[in-house]
């Protein structure tokens, strides 16, 4: 059973980069997902394509004209919302207390849009926003940070650059692995952040959704024609601006973790090579053992073919029950770890049987058997009879 | 007509085995020794040769080139006349499969595994249909006389009853030939006398050809005839006058 270990292992190890692997893009889809699977960003700024260019890096480049004309049916007809983002650094005070914090000036699509709404207070409105209000939300965090646990909030006013925010909100608590984390967190309408905090007349990312995801594709068509019309650029190798949809963003994830799980898998394949010689070594061993039984076997009427299916065999079953023990075992682990990570850490993380990884392993194993049970059954199907017979 | 042919055949007297000018040799260059040296040989369907022969006389040698278990160095060896030297190593297989059982003086019976399942190992090579295996192992042993030990492993039997298993097992194939080597070597006389008997009854009933190779007159003598080797060669080849029967054996 000893021999089976480098097997058991090299699966279990395969299974559970698997289906942990599995497990972790879940998680980080899921979360891209969470945001809407019909959001489009419109980031500003340019890969700086050669030196006379690396300076002017365009972070400017959106403006509230942009907004406008985004928002105009006749230029972007699938548009349902749009959300202009600031954000950036800053320390709050309340008294003498002291938080470093990131302020969001946003709209009141915020809610929507990340899926989160305030478990005090409310959100602003509209006219906060066109009248540049000095609102805040506050996240759970920065509460705790600058109040006392039960303390009421809602009216109370926090310093920020010298400029007093009356708070309207609080969000609840999200935990620190989400992947978009508002726990330490000023939202302000944007309006206000752009005047009275950054001031700056630019924004640092639009938030754009669609009425369908069908229409996703046109609509970054249309923004990026809007957008060009306004900048005046003709050339799309000089646009001062990206637009990322989610679908990308998902894309790139999937990639870079199933070129993780992958490289990780591979790594774990190398435990089923030493497993493999292990199990050469031990059926050589067998072969010597047994040369009078092969040599029975090829008097009773044997082929050379049947005797090396026969070892081709054996090897296959012993490396198939090590992959066999491999999948319960990693299967198992993983089930321990998720549950670990669900309960314990506190992630949003399902466990996942990859069926897949089953069949992988299965091929792998009896792959490994044959491969390295080639040699030993060869060695097995070579044997005269008549020598085999002598053999003491 | 197959079973016609055989009848012409043996009406002109066409032997099963022939061998002529047979030779071998092991090794080569300086350290070649001779084992077989012009062996002229004929058996026909239905004897019972017992080879004697010091050891080193080369009786193994020859026994194991008669049952296809080794390649010869020179001469012909003609086996239902056919040259073996042109039978395919797939044919070889199924020659020994189909028309030879062996006994040997170490039994070989595998370790581990019951009597019927030792008995049914010639079958799983054979294109026999596997649900006639049970039924024609049990027979083989019935044969034998080691019903009642069916189910033991070869280690919780004596060994006059491994050699009968062994028999069993050369015989569930219905073989034209049986090659025992030294079947009573490991046995005491009782054993001894139980399997000869068997042998003896193979012969002279079944009417199968049984090649045997002994050190012990006694055992030889229940052939038909004796072929005596000596340094690899025949010394003799006489028929036996006073041949023995069903228990007469002793040592």
């Amino acid at each position: 059973m000893l021999t089976i270990l480098g097997i058991v292992i090299g699966i279990t190890a395969i299974m559970m980069v698997m289906s942990l692997g599995k497990g972790a893009q879940d998680l980080i889809l899921n979360q891209i997902q969470s945001i809407g699977s019909k959001t489009i960003a419109v980031v500003p700024g340019r890969h700086p394509t050669g030196i006379s260019d690396s300076l002017s890096t365009f972070t400017d480049s959106i403006k509230n004209k942009d907004v406008e004309d985004l928002k105009k049916k006749s230029n972007v007809p699938h548009l349902t919302r749009i959300m202009p983002i600031v954000f950036g650094p800053v320390v709050a005070t309340k008294g003498n207390k002291i938080n470093q914090t990131t302020v969001f000036g946003v709209n009141n699509f915020f809610a929507e849009i990340y899926n989160i709404a305030p478990s005090e207070g409310r959100l602003f409105t509209d006219e906060e926003v066109a009248s540049k209000s000095l609102v805040v939300i506050i996240g759970s965090k920065v509460r705790e940070e600058l109040f006392e646990p039960g303390e009421t909030i809602l009216g109370q006013k926090i310093r920020v650059k010298n400029h007093t925010l009356r708070i309207v909100g609080v969000l609840p608590n999200k935990g620190q692995f989400s992947f978009i984390s508002f726990d330490n967190a000023l939202i302000m309408p944007y309006t206000t952040a752009q005047q009275y905090i950054f001031g700056i007349k630019y924004f640092n990312r639009l938030v754009i959704e669609t009425d369908t995801e069908a229409n996703i594709a046109a609509t970054v068509a249309d923004i990026e024609a809007t957008l060009r019309n306004n900048h005046n650029i003709t050339d799309p190798d000089k646009d001062d601006f990206f637009v990322e949809t989610q679908a990308q963003a998902m894309e790139m994830v999937s990639t870079i973790t199933n070129a993780l799980t992958l490289f990780l898998a591979a790594v774990a394949a190398i435990s089923l090579v030493v497993g493999g010689v292990g199990i050469m070594n031990i059926m050589l061993v067998s072969v010597t053992e047994r040369t009078r039984e092969i040599g029975l076997r090829k008097a009773v009427g044997a082929t050379n073919r049947s005797i090396l299916t026969q070892f081709l065999l054996e090897s296959v079953m012993l490396t198939s029950i090590g992959g066999v023990v491999g999948i319960v075992l990693g299967t198992g682990l993983s089930f321990v770890i998720s549950l670990i990570l669900s309960k314990f850490v506190g992630l949003d993380w399902a466990f996942l049987f990859p069926i897949m990884a089953v069949f992988l392993g299965l091929g792998v194993s009896g792959a490994v058997g044959l491969v390295f049970g080639i040699y030993p059954a060869r060695q097995a199907a070579r044997k005269s009879p008549m020598e085999a017979l002598r053999y003491e | 007509m197959s079973r016609y042919y055989v009848n012409l055949q043996n009406l002109c007297f066409m032997a099963l085995i022939e061998i002529k000018k047979l030779g071998k040799i092991y090794g080569n260059g300086e350290s070649e020794t001779r084992a077989l040296s012009d062996i002229n040989l004929a058996i026909e369907r239905g004897d019972f040769a017992a080879v004697m022969g010091p050891s080193g006389s080369g009786k193994s040698t020859l026994l194991h080139i008669l049952g296809f278990l080794d390649d010869y160095s020179s001469g012909q060896y003609l086996f239902d006349s056919k040259e073996v030297g042109k039978y395919l190593p797939e044919e070889v297989a199924k020659l020994r499969n189909q028309k030879f059982g062996f006994v040997f003086q170490a039994f070989n019976l595998l370790p581990r595994t019951s009597v019927l399942e030792n008995v049914k190992m010639p079958l799983v090579y054979s294109d026999i249909s596997e649900k006639n295996w049970d039924n024609l192992a049990r027979q083989a042993i019935e044969a034998v006389g080691l019903t009642h030990r069916a189910l033991h492993e070869p280690s919780q039997l004596s060994g006059g009853e491994k050699q009968r298993a062994a028999i069993a097992r050369a015989l569930v194939n219905n073989p034209e030939v049986i090659f025992a080597d030294e079947p009573t070597g490991n046995l005491d006389s009782k054993s001894g006398k139980a399997v000869m008997d068997i042998i003896w009854q193979l012969n002279t009933q079944q009417k199968k050809t049984v090649i045997l190779i002994t050190h012990e007159t006694y055992t030889a003598e229940h052939a038909r005839r004796i072929i005596r080797l000596l340094d690899g060669e025949v010394e003799s080849d006489q028929l036996v006058s006073n041949r023995r029967g069903e228990g007469d054996f002793e040592k």
